[in-house]
C-alpha cells in the first residue's frame, strides 16, 4: 500500500516547525505504524536526507514511550491504544496521514515528533512513592486488602504515562495522570502515611509544570491506553479537599 | 490547589445558579396559566420577592455568583489557552468528546448575552426604574405581567428568548454533572444517576425557558 505522510519537522526545541509531505509506498497493511515510519526513515537514509526523529521502546504497549498525534487523535484513529499498536490496515491505501507530536507547553519539543515529558516525572518526584521499608517481598498476608480496594489500585496503576491525556485536552491539563498516580497509592495502606501531602505536593507541582485546568470533557479517558476513568479525577478532587482540611 | 480552587469556584456558583433556575423557571410557569388568574399571580409573587429582606441577600449572592462565575471562567479558559498554545493541524476532538464539553466557553458568552438582553428588558426597567414606566395594576402592585406579555409580543424577542435557551440547555448539561465531579463527587454508580439528571434538568431548562415566551406570545 501507498500513503502520503504529513509529518511535522522540527530541527529543535526553539526552531519553527512545519507539517512536511512524503510520499511512502512498499507498505503492507501488516505493518505497524511505526514500522512505516522506520521504512520511510530507511528511504530518507538512502536519499541523504534527516531522519525523522520519534520515540518508541517496547512497541508492545506497555511502556508509554511512543505518542504521536496521528489524523487529529492521539495515538491514531482507535479508542484506548498506543501508537506502537496501531497498524497500517487502519488506513486505507492513498489516505494522507497527519502526524504531529504531543502540543502542550508542559511537553516542549525536542525535535520532530519528540516532546520532553520530565514534567510527568518531577510530579512523580512530588509524592509517587511509599515510606515503606524496602528489602525481601513480605508475606503477602501481613497487610489484608480487599478485591474492590485492590482492583482499583490496580486500574489506576495501569497508566504508564504516555501522555496521550494531556495531548488530547484542549486545555492540556494532566488531571487524569496525576490522579492517576495518586488514586493507585492513596487507595492502599501502605499509601495511607503520605497521602494528604501526596495529594497536595502533586497537585501543586502539575499547576507549576503549566498543565490546565481539567473542563471534564472526557477525551483523555477515551485516548487513554490503559482506559484509565475521568472518576479519578474526581475522586482526586476529593482527596484534595480533605487533604486541605486536614492540613 | 489553585487550579482546584478556580474550578471550584466555578462550579459552586455554577450549582448556585442551578438552583436559581428551578425557582425562576417555576415562577415563570405562572404565565402559563389563564390571564385573569396570572397577573395577579405573577404581580403579588414579584412584589413579595422586591420587598422580601431575604430575597434581597439572595439576589446579591446571585449577583456575586454571576460575576464570579463569569470572571473565573475567563481565568480558566486565558490559563488553559496558555498552557495549549500550539494548536493541532488536524484534530477530530469529536470522536472523543461532545462538541458541549469542548465549547463550554462560547456557549458560556451566549448565556451571559442572553443574561444581559434579559436584565436589560426586567431588572432595568422594573428594579432600576429605566426606560417606560411600569404601570400598576388593580390591587396596587407593579404590573410586571404587562411588562412581560408585551415584551414577548414582539417576534424578534420571542426568537431571541427561545433560540438562546437551546446554548443554556447545552451550557447546563455539561456544566452540572461537572460541577459535582469537580466538587469530588466521584461514586461510579452515582455518576451515571447525575449524568442522566444533569440530562432530564438541562432538557426542562432547556424546553421551559424556551416555549413560556412562544405560549405568552399566542395568549
Amino acid at each position: 500500500m501507498k500513503v502520503t505522510l504529513r509529518i511535522w519537522r522540527q530541527e529543535g526545541p526553539i526552531d519553527k516547525g512545519e507539517l512536511k509531505e512524503y510520499l511512502v509506498d512498499d507498505l503492507t497493511e501488516d505493518m505497524s505504524f511505526l514500522e512505516a515510519l522506520d521504512h520511510l526513515n530507511e528511504q530518507l537514509v538512502l536519499k541523504n536526507e534527516k531522519v525523522i526523529a520519534y520515540e518508541y521502546d517496547c512497541r508492545e504497549g506497555i511502556c508509554g514511550q511512543c505518542g504521536l498525534f496521528i489524523n487529529g487523535r492521539a495515538h491514531g484513529p482507535h479508542d484506548h491504544m498506543t501508537t506502537c499498536q496501531l497498524h497500517m490496515r487502519s488506513f486505507a491505501d492513498g489516505d494522507t496521514i497527519t502526524v504531529e507530536p504531543w502540543r502542550a507547553k508542559a511537553f516542549p519539543i525536542v525535535k520532530d515528533l519528540i516532546v520532553d515529558r520530565s514534567a510527568f516525572d518531577r510530579i512523580i518526584g512530588q509524592g509517587a512513592y511509599i515510606s515503606a521499608k524496602t528489602g525481601t517481598a513480605p508475606e503477602a498476608n501481613s497487610i489484608l486488602i480487599s478485591k474492590e480496594v485492590s482492583d482499583k489500585a490496580m486500574d489506576a496503576a495501569a497508566c504508564i504515562g504516555c501522555g496521550a491525556c494531556v495531548a488530547t485536552c484542549k486545555n492540556a491539563s494532566a488531571a487524569l495522570f496525576t490522579s492517576a498516580k495518586i488514586n493507585h497509592l492513596n487507595s492502599l495502606p501502605q499509601g495511607k502515611p503520605e497521602s494528604h501531602h501526596r495529594a497536595l505536593d502533586m497537585t501543586k507541582q502539575m499547576e507549576k509544570e503549566g498543565f490546565g485546568h481539567c473542563t471534564f470533557t472526557g477525551a483523555c479517558e477515551v485516548e487513554c491506553p490503559e482506559g484509565i476513568s475521568i472518576t479519578n479525577i474526581a475522586e482526586m478532587n476529593a482527596r484534595l479537599i480533605r487533604a486541605k482540611v486536614m492540613n | 490547589m489553585n487550579l482546584f480552587f478556580r474550578k471550584s469556584i466555578i462550579a459552586g456558583t455554577g450549582l448556585f445558579l442551578c438552583i436559581f433556575l428551578i425557582v425562576h423557571l417555576s415562577a415563570n410557569c405562572i404565565l402559563l396559566l389563564p390571564e385573569d388568574i396570572s397577573r395577579e399571580m405573577y404581580n403579588t409573587y414579584s412584589t413579595t420577592l422586591r420587598e422580601s429582606p431575604l430575597i434581597k441577600i439572595v439576589a446579591y449572592l446571585l449577583y456575586a455568583s454571576i460575576f464570579l462565575h463569569t470572571a473565573y471562567a475567563a481565568i480558566v479558559t486565558y490559563q488553559n489557552r496558555n498552557a495549549k498554545p500550539d494548536r493541532y493541524a488536524v484534530n477530530n476532538a469529536k470522536e472523543n468528546s461532545s462538541w458541549t464539553s469542548q465549547n463550554m466557553g462560547l456557549l458560556g458568552i451566549l448565556v451571559l448575552l442572553f443574561i444581559v438582553v434579559h436584565l436589560a428588558n426586567f431588572w432595568a426597567r422594573i428594579k432600576l426604574g429605566m426606560g417606560a414606566e411600569v404601570a400598576m395594576d388593580n390591587s396596587g402592585n407593579l404590573d410586571v405581567y404587562q411588562v412581560t406579555y408585551s415584551l414577548f409580543q414582539n417576534p424578534y424577542y420571542v426568537a431571541f428568548y427561545t433560540i438562546l435557551a437551546i446554548p443554556l440547555g447545552m451550557h447546563l448539561h455539561h456544566g452540572l454533572k461537572s460541577a459535582f465531579k469537580t466538587l469530588g463527587f466521584h461514586h461510579k454508580r452515582g455518576l451515571k444517576v447525575l449524568s442522566k439528571v444533569s440530562l432530564i434538568y438541562a432538557a426542562v431548562m432547556s424546553i421551559g425557558f424556551g416555549i413560556i415566551p412562544v405560549i405568552v406570545y399566542f395568549k
